[in-house]
Order: C-alpha cells, then structure tokens, then sequence
C-alpha cells in the first residue's frame, strides 16, 4: 500500500508543479542543434561536378547527369528517400552541397520529393543559419592525407 | 575449401590442441577465422560434434549460425562461446554441396539453432535433418526462393498457385468441436507487440497452452544491404537501423568493431573515450524507452511513467544531437574513429551531460517509487515470466534478459573493447530469473552508463588540446584481402550483438552477417510464458524489450 | 431524525408550472421534464469529462499540455470531437449477433442513467425517492454487467469476448462487498431510502473549535469508506482494475469493435458510471449534498464530490498497475468479501452499543 500511496504521490508532485516538457510546436519551433542534418541545399556556383556525392550515397539518393564535355546539367536528389546519412556534404571538398537544420517539408505525393537543382538552391536555412561553421568540417581525411587515390574526375 | 593459411591466423592457444584431441575423429580440416579456431566438419557430425564441444570443452554458448553459398558448397557456421568467457570461441564450420544441401541440425544441443537454422533455411537455402520445424522464418511461407543464395533471381514473379496461399489459420480455428482451446491472433497489430509482432497463441480460458512468434513483417535484408556497399561509408549508416530505438551508436560499434579488427585499424585512444561515451548514452536511452514500455504493458496506456521515461530519453537525445546531428540515426562512427570532436562550445557540452548525470539519481528515484516500489507491480511480476539460468543459456540470450536470469555475462567487461576496461563500473546482474529482474537489472544499468559517461566526461575534459585525435588514417577505398572472416560481438543494448564479416578481396564484404540479441531473446518467449496468463505473457514481451527491426534485420 | 423535507423534482416542477391539476397526464410530463434535465446535466458533465477533461488532467499528471488547440484551454475540444465521432463510419463486424450489438450500447449507457434517478442531488433535484432507494440504485447500476457481456458475445471477436468474460466475473467478485458495505451504511440509519441516508449524514458529530463536523460515514466509519472507494473503483472498471478493457492485453475488451455512435455511447456510458459510482459514493459517506454555503448551492458541492471522485480513478490511472484476473478476484472473494463483512459485524456491533 505505501508503494502504490508513494507512486500516487509522484504523479501528483508532478501535476501540481506544473511544469510541461512538451512545447506547442508551430508556434514554438524547436531548438535544432547546429549539427542537425536536414534537407540538402545545393550551390551549383560551387559545385565542380566530380560526382564523388553521388558515388558515396548509400542508396543512390543523389543522381547526377553531365553533358559530354563533362559540364553539370542535372542534379537530382530525392529528399524522400535520403537517409540523412551526410556522406554526401562529408566528401564534398568545396561545400558544394550542405545539410540545412531545416526538417520541415511535405508533399502530396513521393516525386514531389525528387528535388532538382533549382529546388535544392531554394531550400531555406532554418532559422536563418547557415550551419556550415559550426559543422567545423575535417575533411582532411577525404582530401588531403588519406591514402587512397583522390579522384576528381 | 578455400583454405589459406594465412599469417593472421590467430596464434596457437594451448586450448586448441586440446580442442583438436577432442574433436580428433570428427575433424576433417581447418579453416581459421581471425577471432577463433575453426574446424571443419561432416554434415552428419554436427550433433556429435556440438554436444562433445558443449559437454566437455564448456561452449556453452551458440552465438550465431552463419550460412552462405559459394561457387561449389553450401557452408554453415557455428560461432561457439562460453558464457563464462567469451574470449573463448571455436567456429565449426559445416559444408555441404551444392546440389543437396542437408546438414544435421544442432537444435538439439542448442534450442537457439532453432531459429537460426530456420534463417539459415529461409534466406541461403540449406536444409537441416532433424529440425523440429523447418519453416521459412522471416519470408512469407509462399516465398519462391532464397535470396541469398547464388541462384536467386529477384525477377523472378512472386506469383504462387491458389493452394499456396490457403488460409494456414483455418485448421486451428476449426479445430475440434469438443476442444477447450481457443486461437488468438496477438499483433502484428496490438498494443502491446512493441511493433510488427505476430503471436500465434492458443488459450485456455485465460492461460496461455503455446505461444508462437511470428516474425518477419519488417525484414528488410540488412545483410544483404550491407553486402551491397562498401567498407569504407557505405555500411555505417546502416546499423542505426537494426536496433532503431536510439540505440544506434551501440550498433555502429558492433559494425566498427568487426570491420576494424578485419582491416586492422587502430582507433586513437581519443575517440575511443568520445565512442564510450556516446554508446553509454545511448544505452540509457533505449533502456528508458524499455523501461517506459515495459510500465505502459503493466499500467495501460496513459501511464505517467512512460512519458516521464520519454522525457528523461529526449534531455539524452538532445546530448546525442549536439554531438551526433541526429537524435536516432546518428551515423557518427568511422572506421577508424567518429566524425566530429566534440561540439564547440566544449564547456557547455561538457555542462549539458553533467546536468543530466547529476540529475539521473533524483530521476531514478522517482521510476523506483512509481514502479520497482509499487506493490501491484511487484504482484504482477516477481514470479512470472520465469526463465531459468539453463534455459536462458541454452537459447542464447544476452543482454540484460541474460543478467536477469542469473548469467554474469557483459561483452564490454569480458571481452573489452573501446575504453571500458579502463573505467570504473560494475555488472549488474539479478538472479530472480522473472520480469522484475529483468527491470531491476535495466534501472541499475541506467545507473551503471552514468558512472561510465561521469568518467569519461572527466577524461574528454582534461584531454591535452593538440591529442584531440578523432580518425585514424585510413584509406579511402578499403580492400581487405581476400577470404579472411571475422566475428565480433559488442554489448548492444539488449544484449550480444555481433557481425560476421568475409571478405572477398572486394571494398564489399562477400558475406555479411548480423546476430541479433532481439532474435535470441525473443525466441525465449514461450518458455516463459507457456502455462501462464495472458497478462504476465505481455509482460514477459515487454520484459525482453525487443525491437523488431533487429528481430527481423 | 429530521427528513428532507424537499419534495422530489417533478412535483416540484408540475407545481411551477401549474401542472398538478391536469391528473396523471400532468405528472407524466413533469416527470419527463425532470428526467430530461438531470439526464442532459449527467450527459454534459461526461461530455466534458470524456473528451476535455480527461485529457487534460492526464496531461497534468505526466507533464503534458494536451488538447490546447480550439478555444480557451481547449474547451472547444469538446464540440469537435463529438462532430468528429458522430461522423465517423459505423463498422459493423462480420457475423455480429445484430440486435445484440446495437442494444448492448445503449444497456451500458442506460443503466447508469437510471440509476441517476434516485440520487438526491441537492438543491431539491431529485427524480424520485422510492423506500427502497439503494438496492434500486445498485441493481440499475449492474445492469451494466448485462450489456458488456452482450457488447462481447455479439461482437464475434475473440478479444471482445475475453473482456466480457473478465467484465462478468470481476463484477460478481465486487458486486457483494459494493453492497455489503453499503448496508453498514443501512445499519446506521435504518432506512433505505436515499433522502434519508443524507439526512441522517447532517448531524453534527463533534465541535472542534465552533467547527462543526457532520456525521459524514467517511468520518464515522473511514474503514467502511476506503474500502467502498476500493469496491466502486473496481465496479466501475477503473486502473488498477481496468481489466475488461486492458488494452495491452485483449486490446479494448468487450468494445474492441465498436466505433461512430455506438462507440460514443458505451464511452459515456463508462463516464457516467464513474459519475455514478461518485454519486453513491457521495450519497453513502460524503453526506449528499452537503457543504458549507446555504442549502440552496447543494447541487454544486454534490457536482464537486462526483468529480472528485472522477478525479481519483483518472489519478488511480496515472499511478496504478493493472492487476492480473486471477489476481482480481482472488483479492475480490478472499480479501474484499471478508472485510465487507467484517465492517458489517463491526457496524452492527457499534450501533448496538450506541443505540
């Protein structure tokens, strides 16, 4: 009986201090570590198309076409499918392509969700911030000492 | 058989020869992983073989059955342990040809060779003599096909006759008039199957006579999947989605570990601690979820205690997302180290886990008062779902289902890995062999991970600032060579998790394999629950803390 | 002993409205009136309860918001919820035993509703006031036995029929010490006629400090109490013996198949026996209406007491585990049976002494 009176207790120490670990979502938006990785944004800008992105994704997410003279024309990535692995932003030398904090995205149906390069540009940051400093990327192990052979293409 | 002798064969241990003397007139050749000895076997020796390894050399642990197909042969592979130390393995290496696969089964030795044959059945195509109940285990019986097997052609139409699909419910529902039993579908969809369970139970009155998982439903292939990418990144992200109840650093080790040890690649001692440390809070993690759930099977739904475990979980999953960037599907380890140091600013890092470490005791005092203290639960579950010492060893389980039942077993203790044979910790183990052991044994090893990540907190923040190595050198594309197998096993969350890797001179492994603590201990189920009521087998599930996409992979 | 003097409601109703000349007629429609409001005053208080406050003081317990969404506090759940309810499908399960399964729904919901009919809830609402008051009001509420079975058998599943069983079988085992302990309450006043019970409930007891405390039963007789609080908790299929239902066992027992309109009425219908149960409860050993205040605002202290009681199974909820069956009922026939009956000799001793 004092177990079941004690746990009684417990429940109702926390209805009265009224404390909520719970926040109302749309209008409080949550606090998204610097490091979260959400949708992609893409800079064609930077990107110098050696498709070691589309190489390292583990499940093909990222989908690249070049015309003959090796010059970018598609890139195509399916937020839908993506396992937000970040290999991709990982291998990238000119950060080219990022992971935004941003989490929030729907469609009505799953190709809506094949995002091409326009749309990747567009993507918002969360928040405002660009997480890329924060990230403090150590690709010296991808570029510079590592043993394999750096292929650019 | 591919045997090469090569120079990592693991140095000759004074037991082998003694292994061999035993084994003498069963043995026809050897073929030696890096972790352990192994002999090959006749198929119709593997009962003799077995018992003789269990009965007089101590193997008294089946840890996992592996099974693939080459070119010229089926093989299976028994990975042997002992519970008392796993350090001491033997594989028993058993082919069989290619043309008709039968093997003699090992259930009855090891009950837990049930479902690993079954597996083994289903999925590479070799059939076991003498298996109680040879089925298709993660496929749907009408499943045409192995897929891991040479041959498998996955074009090949589903499309099966009409009597193929007959309903396999009907006999038991139409069973005879005078019967006094009833058939109840439990899940896939039920409240209380933690996921996609389906239990097959036959009742009497209120009391369970037989009770049967089913399982499967979220099968994906993992091993196959890991089959198709490379070494170096492509498998990693992956095993956050076997155990995908946060435990996902815990199993990005197992993978790390076997793939390190096979590529022999150092990790710095740095982000062995930063490794430690997040695997512990993960653990905390998915043991707050069982523990939350396991009250929500006991309670009914709307239980405090199950949101107050979710909001103790999300303050850890909030410390995982800082260093991580992900609250369930991390993808932080690299062979060779993590990812990222820790976040900048350390301090505030270092302050954040100290708040929650500092706060858990207050916290846990709280789950003993509602719970472990409260007398109801202690009627509902001291006594019940009891799984003897014995039993649990001869089904293989692990993790805290093994502690709970008496077994002083922990892979991080035993057979050391990361930072922890540096650190100060204990191994809870409870010998009550029922559900309440089974809790008391996860909330005292929410207390265990505190004092580990306390720790290593402490070493991360005195850690020189210029030796802050986080990766090893490793090389971009990894090439291991050719036909060296491995099995590591890690402390998972719910129990021994291991991966058996082969490689075959490509940057993929030629076979990959992953032994799943779930599908171990799920396999107990009816040994605790025959016989009992409804109620206590829900909590004997609940008491397993299983996540199906482990059990199915 | 002084008797309520108040006449019940109808005929205080075919008074007002100058219906007591008009014969039989006039009082069958002052009794229809008077049903019909206490009816839709129980309706809507489930009604808040059900989809509102539930929620909410859930919420509270496990650190929550909840249902914060339409309207102040959410208070516009309400409405929405019962347009969302009544327009959902109504799915008929195959091979449902039909007239059973339509009626099993309003026997649940109904029961409770007669059994409002004899509470005197203060204020001068009261339905009727019949001799023999308590044994009419707990054979109405177990009615409600009738309809979970049928709700069970007729749905033609095996989870409805495991939670039918458990329903009966948990109702006879707390049906007796329910009663047992209400006639120690019988003992003390002599009379099974509910205004009387209240009545005698409104003598003073002792004077601390120019406070005076009534002679409520909860304070004469607390071993009586807590176990009838026991009893009624369990009568009305609440944590820790929520076993009918048990949704992580036989999913949602004995309603497992019903949904729309059907599935609304057997949710109040379980609302308004924990009401019920909080009416007896009140009438038995919280001395009716009764509280501090003139005579005129009963209605609202007895509306406090029931929720109150409401209150207590929702925090029972938040803290209890559910026992196993065999458990229930061993503690129903080998422990609460003998203590029902124990308090019984105790009570009778006592009011021969004192008498």
């Amino acid at each position: 009986m004092i177990g079941i009176l004690k746990g009684m207790a417990t429940t109702m120490k926390h209805a009265l201090d009224g404390n909520t670990f719970t926040v109302k979502y749309p209008e409080v938006a949550p606090e998204v570590s610097p490091r979260f990785r959400g949708v992609h944004k893409f800079s064609q800008e930077r990107c110098i198309w050696c498709r070691q992105c589309e190489d390292v994704c583990p499940n093909d997410t990222i989908q690249i076409v070049m015309d003959e003279q090796r010059n970018g024309e598609e890139y195509n990535l399916h937020v839908g499918q993506c396992i937000y692995c970040r290999l991709c932003e990982e291998v990238c030398p000119v950060d080219a392509i990022i992971l935004t904090q941003n989490f929030e995205f729907t469609a009505d149906t799953k190709d809506e969700f094949a995002y091409n390069k326009e749309q990747l540009k567009n993507v918002p940051w969360y928040k405002g911030s660009d997480p890329l400093e924060a990230r403090n990327p150590d690709r010296s192990a991808w570029v510079g000492e590592g043993a394999g052979e750096v292929d650019y293409q | 058989m591919s045997l090469q002798e090569e120079s990592e064969t693991p140095e000759i241990e004074s037991g082998e020869t003694e292994l061999e003397a035993l084994l003498d007139d069963l043995i026809v050749d050897r073929d030696d992983h890096m972790n352990a000895p192994a002999f090959v076997i006749r198929p119709d020796t593997v009962q003799e073989t077995l018992g003789r390894l269990k009965e007089e050399a101590g193997y008294d642990h089946l840890s996992l059955v592996t099974a693939e197909e080459y070119p010229d042969r089926f093989e299976s592979i028994y990975h042997l342990k002992k519970f008392d130390d796993p350090t001491d393995e033997v594989s028993i290496v058993v082919p069989t040809d290619s043309e008709n696969p039968v093997s003699e089964s090992a259930e009855p030795v090891f009950r837990t060779a049930d479902w690993h044959e079954r597996e083994a059945y289903d999925l590479v195509g070799i059939e076991y003599d003498d298996h109680p109940d040879l089925r298709r285990i993660l496929l749907p019986e009408t499943w045409q096909g192995h897929p891991m097997g040479l041959d498998y052609d996955q074009d090949r139409p589903q499309m099966v006759p009409l009597r193929e699909n007959a309903n396999p419910l009907q006999e038991d529902q139409r069973a005879e008039s005078d019967s006094d039993t009833m058939f109840v579908n439990i899940g896939p969809h039920h409240p209380a199957t933690h996921g996609v369970l389906h239990l097959e139970t036959t009742l009497d009155g209120e009391q369970v006579v037989d009770v049967e998982p089913d399982i499967g439903y979220l099968h994906r292939n993992e091993e196959q999947m890991a089959q198709n990418g490379t070494y170096r990144h492509q498998i990693m992200p992956y095993p956050d989605r076997w155990d995908y109840i946060s435990a996902g650093l815990l199993n990005e080790w197992a993978y790390a570990r076997a793939a390190e040890d096979l590529a022999d690649i150092e990790v710095p001692e740095y982000a062995q601690i930063i490794r430690t440390m997040g695997a512990e809070l993960c653990r905390i993690a998915a043991h707050m979820l069982a523990v939350g759930t396991f009250a929500l099977d006991i309670y009914g739904d709307f239980t405090a205690i199950f949101m107050y475990a979710i909001r103790d979980r999300e303050e850890v999953q909030n410390i995982l997302e800082d260093l991580t960037g992900q609250r369930l599907m991390f993808n932080y380890f690299r062979l060779g180290g993590v990812v990222w140091d820790l976040p900048e600013p350390r301090e505030e890092f270092f302050e954040s886990i100290r708040e929650f470490v500092d706060g858990l005791p207050d916290r846990l005092e709280e789950y003993h008062d509602l719970i472990t203290g409260n007398e109801i639960l202690q009627m509902r579950t001291v006594g019940t779902g009891i799984l003897p010492e014995e039993v649990a060893k001869n089904y293989g389980a692990t993790g805290p289902v093994a502690r709970g039942s008496g077994i002083d077993y922990d892979i991080r203790r035993d057979d050391p890995y990361g930072y922890y044979d540096e650190l100060d910790w204990e191994v809870p183990v409870e010998d009550g062999c029922d559900n309440f052991s089974r809790l008391l044994v996860r909330l005292r090893e929410v207390e265990e991970s505190a004092k580990i990540i306390e720790q290593c907190v402490d070493l991360l923040e005195d850690w020189p600032e210029d030796e802050r190595n986080i990766q090893a050198n490793v090389p971009r594309t990894l090439r291991p060579e050719d036909d060296k197998e491995i099995y590591r096993t890690v402390e998972g969350a719910k129990g021994e998790l291991g991966v058996y890797i082969r490689s075959d001179g490509t940057e993929k492994p030629g076979r990959f394999k992953i032994r799943s603590p779930c599908f171990s201990n799920l396999q107990t189920l009816p040994e605790m629950s025959n016989g009992e009521y409804i109620p206590d087998m829900i909590a004997a599930l609940g008491s397993l803390d299983i996540v199906l996409g482990e059990v199915d992979r | 002993m002084i008797l309520q003097t108040e006449s019940p409601l109808p005929d205080l109703l075919a008074d007002l409205l100058g219906l007591s000349g008009s014969g039989v007629a006039g009082e069958f429609v002052a009794a229809l009136l008077a049903a019909f409001i206490v009816g839709n005053v129980m309706l809507a208080m489930t009604g808040v309860a059900g989809p509102w406050a539930k929620r909410k003081i859930t919420a509270k317990f496990t650190d929550r918001i909840a249902a914060d969404r339409i309207g102040p506090a959410g208070i516009g759940t309400i409405p929405a919820d019962a347009l969302r309810l009544l327009s959902k499908e109504l799915i008929v399960p195959e091979g449902a035993d039909r007239p059973a399964w339509d009626i099993a729904p309003l026997i649940v919901a109904g029961s409770a509703m007669l059994g409002f009919a004899v509470i005197p809830m203060g204020s001068g609402i009261q339905l009727a006031d019949p001799e023999v008051g308590l044994a009419y009001v707990f054979a109405v509420a177990s009615i409600a036995s009738l309809g979970m079975v049928m709700a069970g058998y007729a749905s033609n599943n095996k989870y409805s029929m495991l939670g039918a069983l458990r329903a009966v079988a948990q109702n006879l085992a707390y049906e007796i010490p329910l009663v047992v302990t209400g006639v120690s309450v019988v003992l003390f006043t002599g009379s099974l006629r509910m205004s009387e019970i209240v009545a005698a409930q409104q003598e003073t007891l002792i004077s601390v400090g120019g406070l005076a405390i009534p002679s409520w039963f909860a304070i004469v007789n607390p071993f009586a109490f807590v176990l009838f609080l026991a009893a009624n908790v369990a009568e009305v299929g609440r944590n820790p013996f929520d076993i009918p239902e048990a949704p992580t066992e036989i999913v949602a027992g004995f309603q497992t198949e019903y949904s729309s309109v059907y599935f609304v009425l057997l949710y109040l219908g379980e609302f308004l026996h924990i009401f019920l149960g909080g009416a007896i409860t009140a009438v038995l050993f919280l001395g009716g209406a009764a509280g501090p205040g003139p005579e005129s605002i009963g209605f609202l202290w007895f509306v406090v007491k029931i929720w109150a009681f409401f209150l207590l199974t929702q925090w029972l909820r938040s803290a209890a585990p559910r026992l196993r069956i065999d458990q229930l009922i061993e503690i129903g026939w080998k422990g609460m049976l003998e203590l029902s009956f124990l308090n019984l000799v105790l009570t009778a001793v006592i009011v021969g002494m004192v008498a």
